[in-house]
């Protein structure tokens, strides 16, 4: 099958900005543009993640709207809609159109704003996210985000005895690991003790478990085969897996299983032909600290039960066996909601080119992405590896 | 389909329309919890859906829940969505083998038994209370 590649990479600092959804995307499209070498006319189309903009800035029909602010207005544009787990979707059928023939450059990318800069405070902004959990059958409980994945690690906890301070360690990584990535959120270094000490959000979560309100956007440029030795750099998509789990959470199989995960990562790894042993580093959807543990299960890297122990071990630290997060993940890098999957792409795509520095994976060739939506209701698995 | 429950059936708008959410509502705010049994795969469910989430069969047969169970996982929520008051409860309770999510009055722990005490309503659509 002839196999997408991504020629250029962008994205902005995560954090708070004072800037429109179209000036966002512009900061992160325009670097992604000129990293490939492309221009208007060299662009078949524009994909586009955002998951809130209707609900929290009345801005919707976004498409047209931020292929006119880079200068691309008359191409086809489309915009998409999966929760947390956006712009991956959008990447993925950025990467389906390039290996079936509509297209042979696409521009991809999410863009969202969910800090006070949008005039939101938390009750608001809590409410306007839970917009993606059942509306009769979950939200009426007063659910939020971080109960949803309260609920799923407080079961993990009491079936395999996962700890506290095993959650704490993983905030303690990524915090770590966010300190050598100039556009993380959150740069500053954390330990165990301040994470326990932090204030409650939802149990077991302290704040310090949880990824912060975020704003930004990210985008890559994605190219057919044909096209893709024309560029410097590509960096190969070899696999990619989409699935999506029962909503309510209630009616789930098994509530520790992250069932959406577990299929996506078995297409995906299908498709690229390779396991979980072969993926050198990977960035998951550590929207809360449970969630990375829950992920890095789902995804085949430790048995179940083994993720908690895995984490307290040091065994996804940046210079452990399996580096998970190094770009400080959403938990430090910060989590933009419809800008989070395609963040995850350029990251994947500038280790595997040997870019970013002292957060550098050795001998990165391989790497994984796993981006989650909603009450874990869909998750994208991307496999991309160098180009040999 | 077995034989209908007269308890069921004097929510439902007719013997063919299924359990649709309005129904599910008014049975909830006279604390009766409605759901749904497959004929096909046996599961059971508190959210009515048009097919069954697990198999996908069509033959769903509307049901009257316990209104006691048990706690399979819960968390306190402490910054709560706006319209709620926090710390609130928040639980997945499984009753005969249907599961829901529900509110619950006062912090509790895996394995406890609960009892439906209320309804939480915001923005009409209501929600079962647990104590």
């Amino acid at each position: 099958m002839p196999r997408a590649s991504v020629v250029g990479a962008g994205m902005t600092e995560f954090g708070p900005h004072d800037k429109t959804l179209s000036e966002l995307f512009a900061e992160a499209a325009l670097p992604a543009m000129a990293d490939a070498g492309v221009e208007r006319g060299d662009v078949d189309a524009l994909f586009v993640g955002n998951t809130l903009g209707g609900t929290t800035e009345n801005d919707t029909h976004l498409g047209p709207k931020l292929a006119s602010h880079v200068g691309l207005a008359g191409v086809p544009t489309q915009r998409f809609e999966d929760a947390c787990a956006t712009s991956s979707n959008a990447f993925k059928h950025a990467v389906r159109a390039v290996e079936s023939g509509p297209h042979d450059v696409v521009l991809v990318g999410g863009v969202e704003r969910c800090t006070p800069e949008t005039g939101l405070d938390t009750p608001e902004m809590t409410k306007a996210f839970v917009s993606a959990a059942d509306r009769q059958y979950e939200q009426p409980a007063g659910i939020t985000f971080p109960g949803v994945f309260g609920l799923l690690t407080k079961r993990h906890m009491h079936e395999y005895g996962t700890t506290e301070e095993q959650l704490a360690r993983v905030a303690v990584k990524n915090h770590a690991n966010g300190t050598l990535n100039p556009r993380a959120h959150f740069g500053k270094e954390t330990d165990v003790e301040s994470v326990l000490d932090s204030p409650l959000v939802a149990d077991p979560f302290r704040l310090m478990d949880c990824c912060p309100f975020s704003d930004g956007a990210s985008a890559v440029v994605v190219a057919s085969e044909a096209f893709a030795d024309s560029f410097d750099a590509p960096v190969d998509v070899t696999g990619i897996g989409h699935a999506t789990d029962i909503v309510p959470i209630a009616d789930k199989e098994r509530l520790t299983a992250t069932h959406s995960a577990r299929e996506a990562a078995s297409q995906a790894y299908e498709e690229a032909e390779i396991g979980a042993d072969d993926v050198d580093f990977c960035e998951l959807h550590d929207c809360f600290t449970g969630a990375e543990v829950l992920a890095t299960e789902a995804l085949g890297f430790f048995a179940d039960g083994e993720g908690g122990p895995a984490a307290e071990a040091g065994r996804t630290e940046l210079d452990g066996e399996i580096p998970i997060n190094p770009s400080g993940g959403l938990k430090a890098k910060g989590h933009p909601i419809g800008a989070t999957g395609t963040a995850q792409i350029v990251e994947l795509t500038e280790q595997i080119r040997g870019e970013v520095g002292s957060r550098q994976v050795p001998e990165a060739t391989t790497g994984l992405a796993h981006n989650l939506g909603g009450d874990t209701a869909t998750t994208l698995v991307t496999v991309m590896e160098a180009r040999t | 389909m077995s034989e209908s429950d007269p308890a069921v059936d004097r929510f439902l708008e007719g013997s063919d329309a299924g359990l649709t959410h309005t129904a599910w509502k008014r049975a909830l705010r006279e604390d009766v919890l409605l759901g749904e049994a497959c004929a096909d795969c046996g599961h059971r469910s508190g959210a009515p859906r048009a097919a069954c989430v697990r198999c996908g069969s069509r033959e769903l047969e509307p049901i009257a829940l316990p209104t006691s169970g048990e706690v399979i996982t819960e968390t306190t929520i402490a910054v709560p969505p706006e319209g709620f008051d926090g710390p609130h409860t928040v639980a997945i309770v499984e009753l005969d083998a249907a599961r829901i999510m529900a509110g619950v009055e006062e912090s509790v722990d895996i394995g406890d038994s609960v009892e439906l005490v209320g309804v939480l309503e915001r923005d009409d659509e209501p929600g079962p209370l647990f104590g």
